[in-house]
C-alpha cells in the first residue's frame, strides 16, 4: 500500500517537524483525517487527497460507480469541520435558481427579496451532479470560480472556505449529461474511491452493520482553523524548477498527439496549489516534484479531452498523463528561463 | 528506372571497374570492350529472365547457357553447331585455347601481348565468369555484399600479378564499382519499405527528386572510406607499402627530362628464364674480342638491399652522351685494359627495359628512345621503348686487373663505402658470422673476396639448383646458408651481401652469362643464360667481376691468384680455424651482450666488422613512432576507464564548505551516484524525482540498509538544494557515494564489475556533450548564415 507518509517511502531521511505550518495545525489535518478515516476505510489516499483539495481552496470531483461511498466521502469530509453544509440532489427537473437562489417580491415591503439558494454554504454537497442538465450545472460556474453570486445585477459573496464536493457516476451510466468542459475545468482534482479491499469490505460490514458512522461523526475542526491552515499552505515554498516541471507536464498534454484538448492553464494553477497543499500534508515548507508527479493524474486528467482515435484505443486520459509523466524529465537543475520561450508559441488546439 | 534493373547496371558496372584491374596485364586492352559487350548481354538476358519471372535457379541457368554460347561464338565458332552450339569439338577447342593461354602466360612477362586467342578467352571468360557470380548473388538473390567476393578474387588476381605502379588506380575503381553496387542495392531495399525520405527537409525551391539524402550521403561515406583506404595504410608504420607508397617514391614512367625510370626488377623472371624447357635464343652477339669468357652482358646493377630483395636505386636518368661515354668510376689509369666493340641484336620478342650490354660501356650506337643512367652506367628505355628487336653496338672495356692491383687496392671514399655496404637491421647474424669464420685469414678485401667466391664456388659444398624455391625475406640467406643449395639468385645475393658484412663495397648484377658460339662466328645467348654476379668494388679497379656460382660462367682470371696462400688451403688455415674460431667466437658472444654485438662496441670482434653496424641502429623517429602508437594502443581501450576516473574525482573531488558551493557540489555527486549506478546497470531515468530515483537504484542494485541509507541521504540533500527555500546542508556526501557503490559493486556479478570498471556505460556522455555541442554550433553556423526562408505556413 502506497503512503504519502514522509518516513515510509524515504527510509532514513530525518523526520521534519511542521516548521512554519505549526504543531497545532498539524494535530487538526490529523484529527480531520482520522475523523473522515473512520467513515471511509481503507482508502487513505482518497481521503489524503480530499484534504488536499481542501487546503488548496479547490473543488472536488468524486466519480465512481453507485454504491462505493462517494457520498458518504464528502458528508464526512464535511461534518469533520464545523461550517455550513448544504447539500443539492442534482436532479434532471433541478433548475438554477434552485442552486443560486431567486429574487421573489416580497408584497409587505413591495420590493424584491433575495432567498439564497443552495450554494450559499461553506461546504456545498452536489451529489450526482451529472444527472442535472448542463443548464442547471452552469449555474455553479461563476460560483465555483470567482465565489460569489450574481442575481439580478446583485453580487453576493459566497462564506470561506468555500469548497463543492461534487458525486458523480460515469458518463457510461444511464440517466447521466457529460459535465460541460468549462465545469470539469473548475474542479481541482477529480478522484475515483474504487472498490474496497476484502478486508475493508469485512470491517465495514462489523463496523457498519448496525449503526450509520455518520450519525457519530462530531466536527473535529473550525472553520477558521482550516482557513489558517489554507493560509499556510498558500505560504509553502516552489522552487523554480517544480514550477517548471508543472508547467512542462501541463505543456505536454496540450502538443500529445492522442489528446483533442489539454490542460488549461488554470490547470497548471491548480496543480501547484495542490502541490503546495500536498507538501504541507507531509510536513515539508517546500513543494517537490514528487508532489506534483502524485496529483498529476487527479489534477490533470478530468480536463483531458482523447481523440476519436485513442478512444477507440481503449486509452484512457489517465493513461496519457501516465505516460507524459514517465516521458517529461525532472528539471534537475535551476537553469536559465529561456526555456519558456517555447512555450509561448503554442496555439490552442482546435476541436 | 526499377530497382532491380539500377541493380543489374551497377552489378554490370562493378564487375567492368573491377576487371579494369586486369588491363596492365595484357598489352593491347581492346578486349575490355568484348567483354563489356559479352557482359552486358548476360545481365540484359538476367534481367529478362527475373522480368518474366523465372524462378531464380532458371534464371542463372540461363545466363549460363547464354554466355556459353556467346563464347562460343566468339571462339569457338568453327567448331560449333551453326556457329552456335556448342559440342565436343567446341569444348575440345577451349580446352586447346585454355591451354594456349597458360602457355603464353607462361611464356610472357607482363605486360603479355594478346597476339593468341587463348589469353583473350581466359581474361573474358574469367569475366564473364564473376559477373555471372556477382549477377547472381547481387541482383538475383538480392544481397550485394557478398558479391564483393568474386569482385575481391578478380581484383585479387589482378593485383597479385600486375607489378606497376598505379595499383592504387585500380584499387580505386575496383572499390568505387563495389560500393556502387551496395548503395544500389541499400537504395532498392529502402524503396521497398515505401517512400525514401530525406533527413533534412526539402530546400524551399525542391529539389529533383533523383538523389536523395541517404544516396547523398551513402555516396559520401563511400567517398570517405575509399580515401580513407588509401591514406591510412601510408600513415600506419607497420604497414609496408600501402597502395600509394610506390605512387609516394615516384615510380612510373618518368615524364622525360630528369625523371626516373624503374622498369620490372628482371631478377623475378630470372628463375622462370633458367627453367624453360626450350633454350630460346635472345641475343646474338658478334664481338671482336677473342676471349668470350668474359662476355657477360649485364643488364642492370642492383644495390640495393632492403632485407627481402636487391633492387636498382633509383637514380636520375640523363640524355645517352654523344661519343664516349665518361670513364667508369673507380677505375684507375694504371689498371690494363682493352677497348672491344660487340654488336648485339636481341629476338624480337625479347622485351627488356634495360639494355645489356657488356661492363664497362664506353659508348652505344642505338636507335630508340633510350636514357643513360650514368652511375649504373646502364641505358633505359623511355617511353615503353624496349630491345624488342634491335641491333645495337656498344663500345666496352674490358679491364684486366691484376691480382696485386687488387689486393694493393686503397680504401675506396667513405661516401661511397657507405652506400655499398648498407645492410639492413634484419639481416641476420649468421650472414657476417660466417662472413667472418669463411675469410678469417685474409688480410685485405681483394683476399676475403677470393675466399668469399672460393666457399661458394669449391669449398663451401654448395649445389647448383634451379628448383629450390626463392625464399622471400631476410631469413632467405640465412636459410640457403644452411641448405647450401640454390642457384645464381642466391649465390650472388649471399656472396654480396657477405661482402657488405665484412664492409666491402658490393652489389648484385643481373644479365646474361657468356653464351656459346656459333659457326658463324657469333655468339648466341639464351634464355637459360640468365645470370646473377656479385660486383666487388675496389678503388683504381671499379666494379669487378665476381663468380661464386659453381658451374656456371666464368671465373674471373684475376680471382685466381698466383699466390697459392689464399685460394689453395693452407695447411695452416685449419688449424688456425681450428683453435681460434671455437675459442674467440663462444668467449666473444659471452662477454659481450648481444646490444653490444649489434652495436658493435666489443673490440675483440673482428675489425672488418665495424663498418657494418655504423649508422644502422634503429632511427629515432622510428621509435618515437612506435613508442606513440603503442602507447596510443594501451591507452585507447583504457579510454574510458581514465575519462570515468577523472570525472568522478572532479565531481566528488570539490568540497561544498561554503554556501554557495555546496549546491553545485550536492549536484555533482548525485550525478556520480546516478553515473555509478548506471556503470552497474541502472539506466537513469530523467523522469524520476530524486527520491524516486534513490528508491528505485536501492531496488535495482539490491543494496543492503546501510548503502540504502546513504543512498538516500544523498538524494535528501539533492531535493534539498533544488527544491528548499533555505537548503540544508549535509555533510559526508562523498562518503555516501563511496557507501552506495560499495553496496552496488557487492551485489553484481564479477563481469558486472569488470565492465562497470574498464567500459563504464556513463561514459556515453561524452558522446552526447559532443552532439549537442556540435549541434549547437551548427545552429549558430546556421543562425548566422544569411538565409532566404519562406515563413513556414502554420498548420491548424
Amino acid at each position: 500500500m502506497t503512503t504519502y507518509d514522509d518516513q515510509a517511502s524515504h527510509g532514513g531521511a530525518p523526520a521534519r517537524a511542521y516548521s512554519s505550518v505549526g504543531d497545532d495545525l498539524t494535530a487538526v489535518v490529523e484529527r480531520v483525517r482520522g475523523s473522515v478515516e473512520s467513515v471511509i476505510e481503507g482508502k487513505p489516499e482518497v481521503v489524503r487527497l480530499s484534504l488536499t483539495v481542501l487546503l488548496a481552496e479547490g473543488h472536488l470531483l468524486i466519480e465512481d460507480v453507485p454504491g462505493v461511498g462517494k457520498t458518504m466521502l464528502a458528508k464526512a469530509l464535511a461534518r469533520s469541520i464545523d461550517c455550513s453544509v448544504r447539500r443539492i440532489q442534482f436532479t434532471p427537473d433541478l433548475l438554477p435558481s434552485d442552486i443560486t437562489g431567486v429574487s421573489i417580491w416580497d408584497q409587505q415591503r413591495r420590493d424584491f427579496e433575495f432567498k439564497p439558494g443552495a450554494i450559499f454554504a461553506q461546504v456545498v454537497i452536489g451529489d450526482e451532479i451529472n444527472r442535472a442538465s448542463p443548464k442547471t450545472q452552469s449555474a455553479l460556474l461563476e460560483s465555483m470560480e470567482e465565489r460569489q453570486v450574481t442575481i439580478d445585477g446583485q453580487t453576493y459573496e459566497l462564506p470561506s472556505p468555500f469548497m463543492v464536493v461534487a458525486t458523480q457516476n460515469p458518463v457510461e451510466m444511464e440517466g447521466t449529461y457529460p459535465l460541460p468542459e468549462a465545469q470539469r475545468d473548475r474542479f481541482m482534482a477529480r478522484v475515483s474511491i474504487g472498490y474496497p479491499s476484502p478486508d475493508a469490505e469485512l470491517q465495514m460490514l462489523d463496523v457498519h452493520g448496525g449503526v450509520n458512522p455518520l450519525d457519530d461523526l462530531q466536527p473535529v475542526a473550525h472553520a477558521h482553523e482550516i482557513l489558517k491552515l489554507i493560509e499556510a499552505v498558500r505560504g509553502v515554498h516552489v522552487a523554480d524548477p517544480v514550477r517548471r516541471y508543472a508547467v512542462d507536464l501541463v505543456a505536454a498534454t496540450r502538443t500529445h498527439p492522442d489528446l483533442r484538448l489539454g490542460a488549461s492553464p488554470r490547470a497548471t494553477l491548480h496543480l501547484l496549489r495542490a502541490a503546495k497543499a500536498s507538501a504541507a500534508l507531509s510536513g515539508r515548507e517546500y513543494a517537490l516534484p514528487d508532489d506534483v508527479q502524485a496529483l498529476a493524474v487527479a489534477v490533470l486528467a478530468h480536463r483531458l479531452l482523447p481523440t476519436a482515435q485513442a478512444q477507440l484505443n481503449r486509452r484512457t486520459a489517465e493513461q496519457v498523463v501516465q505516460e507524459i509523466l514517465q516521458r517529461t524529465p525532472v528539471p534537475a537543475a535551476p537553469q536559465q528561463q529561456t526555456g519558456f520561450g517555447a512555450y509561448g508559441q503554442q496555439s490552442p488546439r482546435r476541436l | 528506372m526499377s530497382g532491380r534493373a539500377r541493380l543489374a547496371l551497377c552489378a554490370w558496372a562493378a564487375t567492368l571497374m573491377a576487371a579494369c584491374a586486369l588491363l596492365p596485364l595484357v598489352d593491347p586492352a581492346t578486349w575490355i570492350l568484348q567483354a563489356a559487350f559479352l557482359l552486358a548481354v548476360q545481365s540484359a538476358v538476367g534481367a529478362a529472365a527475373r522480368r518474366v519471372p523465372l524462378a531464380r535457379p532458371l534464371t542463372i541457368t540461363a545466363q549460363a547457357l547464354v554466355t556459353l554460347v556467346l563464347l562460343t561464338l566468339v571462339f569457338a565458332r568453327q567448331h560449333a553447331l551453326a556457329g552456335l552450339i556448342p559440342g565436343p569439338q567446341a569444348f575440345q577447342r577451349f580446352a586447346d585455347l585454355l591451354q594456349q593461354g597458360g602457355d603464353d602466360i607462361a611464356r610472357y612477362a607482363i605486360p603479355a601481348p594478346l597476339e593468341s586467342d587463348g589469353i583473350r578467352l581466359m581474361l573474358v571468360g574469367g569475366v564473364l565468369v564473376i559477373g555471372l557470380l556477382v549477377d547472381t548473388l547481387a541482383v538475383t538473390f538480392r544481397s550485394a555484399a557478398p558479391a564483393g567476393l568474386p569482385l575481391l578474387a578478380l581484383y585479387s588476381v589482378a593485383a597479385g600479378l600486375s607489378e606497376g605502379g598505379t595499383d592504387w588506380l585500380w584499387f580505386l575503381i575496383a572499390a568505387a564499382g563495389y560500393l556502387m553496387l551496395l548503395l544500389a542495392e541499400g537504395r532498392d531495399r529502402l524503396s521497398q519499405w515505401g517512400r525514401v525520405f530525406g533527413g533534412a527537409p526539402r530546400a524551399p525551391g525542391g529539389e529533383p527528386d533523383g538523389v536523395v539524402a541517404p544516396v547523398r550521403t551513402g555516396r559520401r561515406i563511400g567517398a570517405f572510406a575509399l580515401g580513407v583506404a588509401l591514406v591510412v595504410p601510408l600513415a600506419l608504420p607497420a604497414m609496408d607499402g600501402g597502395l600509394l607508397d610506390s605512387a609516394r617514391t615516384g615510380v612510373g614512367s618518368g615524364t622525360g627530362g630528369g625523371g626516373t625510370i624503374s622498369a620490372v626488377n628482371p631478377l623475378v623472371s630470372l628463375r622462370d628464364s633458367l627453367n624453360v624447357d626450350e633454350n630460346r635464343q635472345v641475343l646474338s652477339v658478334e664481338t671482336d674480342s677473342d676471349d668470350i669468357s668474359n662476355l657477360y652482358l649485364r643488364i642492370v646493377s642492383l644495390d640495393d638491399f632492403d632485407g627481402t630483395t636487391w633492387k636498382p636505386s633509383k637514380r636520375n636518368i640523363t640524355a645517352v652522351p654523344d661519343g664516349t661515354f665518361p670513364t667508369p668510376i673507380g677505375l684507375g689509369p694504371e689498371t690494363k685494359r682493352t677497348q672491344t666493340r660487340t654488336t648485339i641484336t636481341a629476338a624480337d620478342w625479347y622485351a627488356q627495359d634495360w639494355l645489356p650490354m657488356p661492363y664497362p660501356p664506353s659508348g652505344v650506337r642505338i636507335a630508340g628512345n633510350w636514357r643513360y643512367e650514368p652511375v649504373g652506367m646502364t641505358l633505359v628505355g623511355d617511353h615503353g621503348q624496349n630491345t624488342r628487336g634491335l641491333t645495337y653496338e656498344v663500345r666496352s672495356l674490358n679491364v684486366q686487373p691484376t691480382a696485386d692491383q687488387l689486393a694493393a687496392a686503397p680504401q675506396p671514399s667513405a661516401a661511397l663505402k657507405r652506400e655499398y655496404t648498407e645492410l639492413p637491421d634484419s639481416l641476420p647474424d649468421v650472414v657476417s658470422r660466417v662472413a667472418r669464420q669463411v675469410t678469417a685469414g685474409a688480410a685485405n678485401p681483394y683476399e676475403q673476396a677470393v675466399e668469399l667466391q672460393e666457399y661458394f664456388a669449391i669449398n663451401g659444398g654448395f649445389e647448383y639448383d634451379t628448383q629450390v624455391k626463392v625464399g622471400s625475406g631476410s631469413q632467405a640467406i640465412a636459410r640457403f646458408l644452411e641448405d647450401k643449395q640454390g642457384f645464381c639468385v642466391h649465390f650472388s645475393f649471399a656472396m654480396a651481401a657477405m661482402a657488405r658484412s665484412l664492409g666491402i663495397p658490393a652489389r648484385v648484377a643481373v644479365g646474361f652469362a657468356p653464351g656459346s658460339p656459333q659457326a658463324d662466328g657469333s655468339v648466341s645467348v639464351g634464355l637459360r643464360d640468365a645470370h646473377a654476379w656479385p660486383e666487388v668494388y675496389f678503388e683504381g679497379v671499379g666494379w669487378t667481376r665476381f663468380e661464386p656460382t659453381p658451374t656456371r660462367g666464368s671465373t674471373p682470371s684475376y680471382t685466381v691468384t698466383e699466390t697459392p696462400g689464399s685460394s689453395v688451403p693452407d695447411p695452416a688455415l685449419p688449424s688456425r680455424n681450428a683453435e681460434t674460431e671455437p675459442s674467440a667466437a663462444p668467449s666473444a658472444s659471452e662477454s659481450c651482450t648481444a646490444q653490444d654485438k649489434k652495436l658493435d662496441a666489443c673490440a675483440g670482434e673482428s675489425p672488418a666488422a665495424v663498418p657494418v653496424a655504423g649508422g644502422n641502429g634503429p632511427k629515432w623517429y622510428a621509435v618515437l613512432a612506435w613508442a606513440a602508437g603503442g602507447l596510443a594502443v594501451l591507452l585507447i581501450p583504457l579510454a574510458p576507464l581514465l575519462w570515468r576516473l577523472r570525472i568522478r574525482s572532479v565531481r566528488l573531488g570539490a568540497h561544498g564548505r561554503t554556501e554557495a558551493d555546496a549546491g553545485p557540489h550536492t549536484l555533482a555527486v548525485w550525478q556520480e551516484l546516478t553515473d555509478t549506478a548506471w556503470d552497474f546497470g541502472i539506466i537513469p531515468e530523467e523522469s524520476q524525482t530524486p527520491r524516486k530515483a534513490a528508491a528505485r537504484i536501492v531496488r535495482l542494485g539490491q543494496l543492503d540498509p546501510t548503502a540504502a541509507a546513504a543512498v538516500h541521504r544523498v538524494a535528501d540533500a539533492v531535493e534539498q538544494v533544488l527544491y528548499a527555500p533555505r537548503p540544508r546542508l549535509t555533510a559526508g556526501l562523498t562518503e555516501d557515494v563511496h557507501r552506495a557503490s560499495a553496496g552496488l559493486r557487492a551485489t553484481v556479478s564479477r563481469g558486472t564489475r569488470l565492465r562497470a570498471l574498464l567500459a563504464p556505460r556513463s561514459t556515453v556522455r561524452v558522446v552526447w556533450t559532443l552532439s549537442a555541442r556540435w549541434a549547437a554550433l551548427r545552429q549558430r553556423a546556421a543562425a548566422a548564415r544569411p538565409t532566404l526562408r519562406k515563413a513556414s505556413g502554420q498548420q491548424g
